[in-house]
């Protein structure tokens, strides 16, 4: 049983081998086509969209300028962001491009979650989003200054943790939502042999649930998780406020902990062989529903510290943040190969870059229409994404 | 008293039978051939927009309906051209992706002239040729324990308009599931493989699934806008989970499914609503969170119906075995 075991894990360790070959070459020269690609057409869109628009324009701006009054919170937000990055003395491409890659680790976070759970049990997990959001506020609930409640109970009190302790409760009540979930859930459900389009749409109904059950618990506005106004600094030519700097330092660590964990440690390997093939991990001695359950609590973990640093990253949040990612995410994992944890990292900074950079040929309200355009794209060049393997699929 | 008023005018209301409508193009998707159609809010959005938009210029309904139509098609070839021949949670990705992107772009400033932005396309810009053809009188109309209006907006017209329609769709989806078209298309639901060794063209059939589904989606967004007005935010992802839930309860597959699910949807919405403000005192649950509360309920509804009666109301389990 052991030798088996080890024999597999010298598999996957030649297998690492030309993994990081590939990533060289040939998966970052497609990252770059679909780029290339991606940007034309997104240009092409817009011209169109304006010649086409020419004669009415006048109607146009009228109508626009009254609208404003009406536009919601989420232009608003991205009107921000684009205030923000025209200081004096800075690029824009150059700050949109940083921004993007910023956003890109956040996004990253969440993504390889993600990816890591639809690798190791086959489920596309349409509640991951609500799980971003739940850390987020749930970080809210622990650090606000603000008196807030439980659903179904009158009591009114404040928390107010330090930010720091806030996070780390957060992070820790949202991972234990991943083993609940798992426990009582998602491992019944597989001892069922519940198909997985079913346990899909069992995902698609909790993210309903969780949805509303924010909503419900914390209002629907917009709520701040930290009030102090982050400093910025130049740094040639992009601008970097100091909270800013701290969450890339915090997510490029964390996802060099998760890169380390999957490469080097003997629990990680034995994640890549359940993903790779459960029945035949189950046959080498590794306890296939001990791995996923880690992965859940994992992902839902990863997930929790990426809505919160998006809370910093956007300088506010709210309760269907998760839910507008969720695109972004599924975009990001299929553009790097469906359960490829690192193609998901690869994919989340291509995403990011995208998103951030199409603000300058289009309005921010349509920087998430790009991502998903590109999501379309690939699908159509290659399905099994920029670092999966080709396969029979249909 | 009036619970049971508004539980009688929910289960009639041109909501529920605009849903029951998109529920029944999504039978198509999901119940008869397995796909994943996690969009449909996408093409109601598209129907409301083709329509509305060729009308407010100064087309006739014929052309408003037909650009519907057109504008759903061509959106259900464009997302089945990449997806129908890989793996079914590919289709789902990119459906709900598509469904987004309609309602991003409907909701742009960019097409502001076209779409009318967030704030979206007024009633009264492209309801009246619709209401001009009313029977019925300009007025509160009662028959029978409901009033509505004779013909403007949730009227009496739209009412029997948006019925007939689903009587016509039901007595298609009945005749086309019994065809020898709808039984390949259930073989595909059951085993991909095997209709492909008997010679048949599976991308085609399921194209051709996805596109009728889509179209009759179209149609349901019309009526739906007919009685309110165009807002791309009312067409989001919750909606397309909202029929996603009423099919599984009425039970997919099955012809009247989707009318039954729609009826005990929209009615038991109300049901929970209604009790729950009765029941629970405000400082509990103030008025405000009612609705964020009911549709937690949906949610777990969902679930607990996918778990424990995936066939729902109606269905027969033995029929519906979920093909990976």
């Amino acid at each position: 049983m052991t030798e088996t075991w080890r024999a597999y894990g010298d598999d996957i360790l030649t297998w690492r081998g030309s993994l990081t070959k590939r990533i060289d070459r040939r998966a970052i020269m497609r990252a770059l086509i679909v780029f290339a690609v991606a940007a034309l057409a997104v240009t092409l869109v817009s011209s169109v969209g304006t010649s086409a628009f020419a004669e009415t324009s006048d109607t146009a701006t009228i109508a626009a300028s009254s609208s404003t009054v009406h536009a919601d919170v989420e232009t608003t937000d991205a009107e921000i962001t684009v205030d923000e990055s025209s200081g004096p003395g800075t690029n824009r491409v150059a700050q949109n491009v940083f921004n993007g890659l910023v956003f890109g680790l956040l996004l990253a976070l969440a993504s390889v979650g993600l990816s890591l759970i639809y690798g190791t049990t086959g489920l596309s997990n349409f509640a991951h989003g609500e799980q971003v959001s739940l850390g987020a506020m749930l970080a809210y609930f622990f650090a606000t200054q603000q008196p807030v409640s439980i659903p179904l109970t009158p009591w009114e009190f404040v928390i107010g943790w330090p930010l720091w302790l806030a996070s780390i409760a957060a992070i820790i009540v949202a991972g234990g939502t991943g083993w609940l979930q798992d426990r009582f859930l998602w491992s019944k459900l597989r001892k069922r042999n519940v198909k997985i389009v079913q346990q899909m749409i069992v995902s698609i109904g909790l993210s309903l649930a969780m949805l509303n059950l924010l909503q419900w618990w914390i209002g629907p506005d917009r709520v701040r998780v930290s009030i102090a106004i982050e400093e910025r600094h130049q740094f040639g030519p992009i601008q970097l406020g100091s909270t800013t700097a701290m969450s890339i330092g915090i997510s490029i660590a964390v996802l060099l902990g998760v890169g380390y964990f999957l490469l080097r440690t003997r629990l990680g390997r034995a994640t890549r062989a359940v993903s790779d093939n459960p029945s035949l991990a189950s046959a080498s001695g590794i306890k296939v529903d001990g791995i996923i359950r880690l992965v859940w609590v994992m992902a839902t973990s990863l997930a929790a510290l990426g809505g919160i640093l998006m809370a910093f990253y956007d300088s506010g949040t709210k309760f269907d943040v998760g839910a507008r990612l969720l695109l972004l995410m599924f975009a990001a994992v299929t553009l790097g190969g469906l359960g490829q944890p690192f193609g998901a990292l690869v994919g989340s900074l291509v995403i990011g870059v995208v998103v951030e950079t199409s603000t300058l040929w289009l309005g921010p309200d349509l920087k998430y229409a790009t991502a998903l355009g590109i999501l379309i794209i690939v699908l159509l060049v290659r399905p099994q994404g920029i670092l999966g393997r080709a396969e029979r699929v249909g | 008293m009036d619970l049971i008023y508004d539980l009688l005018r929910e289960a009639i209301a041109p909501t529920t039978a605009a849903f029951a409508l998109a529920a029944i193009g999504l039978n198509f998707h999901f119940g008869l051939t397995g796909l994943l159609n996690m969009g449909q809010a996408g093409f109601m959005l598209l129907g409301m927009y083709g329509y509305a938009i060729v009308v407010r210029e100064g087309g006739p309904i014929w052309l408003g309906i037909l650009a519907a139509i057109a504008a759903a098609a061509v959106f259900g070839l464009l997302l089945g051209w990449p997806t129908l021949k890989l793996r079914g949670d590919y289709l789902a990705i990119v459906t709900i992706a598509a469904a987004e992107m309609i309602r991003y772009l409907g909701r742009s400033q960019n097409l502001n002239a076209l779409t009318g932005a967030s704030t979206g396309i007024r009633g009264s810009d492209f309801k009246g040729s619709f209401e001009m053809l009313s029977p019925f009188p300009d007025e509160q109309v009662t028959i029978w324990v409901w009033t509505f209006h004779g013909t403007r907006s949730t009227s009496w017209w739209l009412l029997l308009v948006g019925w007939a329609l689903v009587a016509l769709f039901l007595l298609m989806f009945w005749r086309l599931s019994k065809s020898p078209w709808g039984r390949v298309l259930k073989g595909i639901r059951e085993d991909e493989d095997a209709v492909r060794s008997l010679g048949k063209n599976v991308y085609s059939y399921k194209m051709q699934a996805l596109v009728i589904g889509g179209v009759i989606g179209a149609i349901a967004g019309i009526v739906w806008a007919l009685g309110a007005s165009v807002q791309p935010d009312s067409m989001g992802r919750p909606t397309t989970f909202w029929i996603w839930t009423l099919l599984l309860l009425g039970g997919a597959a099955t012809v009247f499914g989707p009318v039954l699910g729609s009826i005990l949807f929209w009615c038991s919405l109300v049901l929970v609503k209604g009790l729950a403000s009765l029941l629970i005192p405000e400082s509990v649950l103030s008025t405000q969170e009612l609705e964020p509360f009911s549709l937690m309920l949906v949610g777990i509804a969902l679930m607990c119906l996918v778990i424990f009666r995936p066939q729902g109301v109606l269905g027969d389990k033995k029929e519906l075995a979920f093909n990976d």
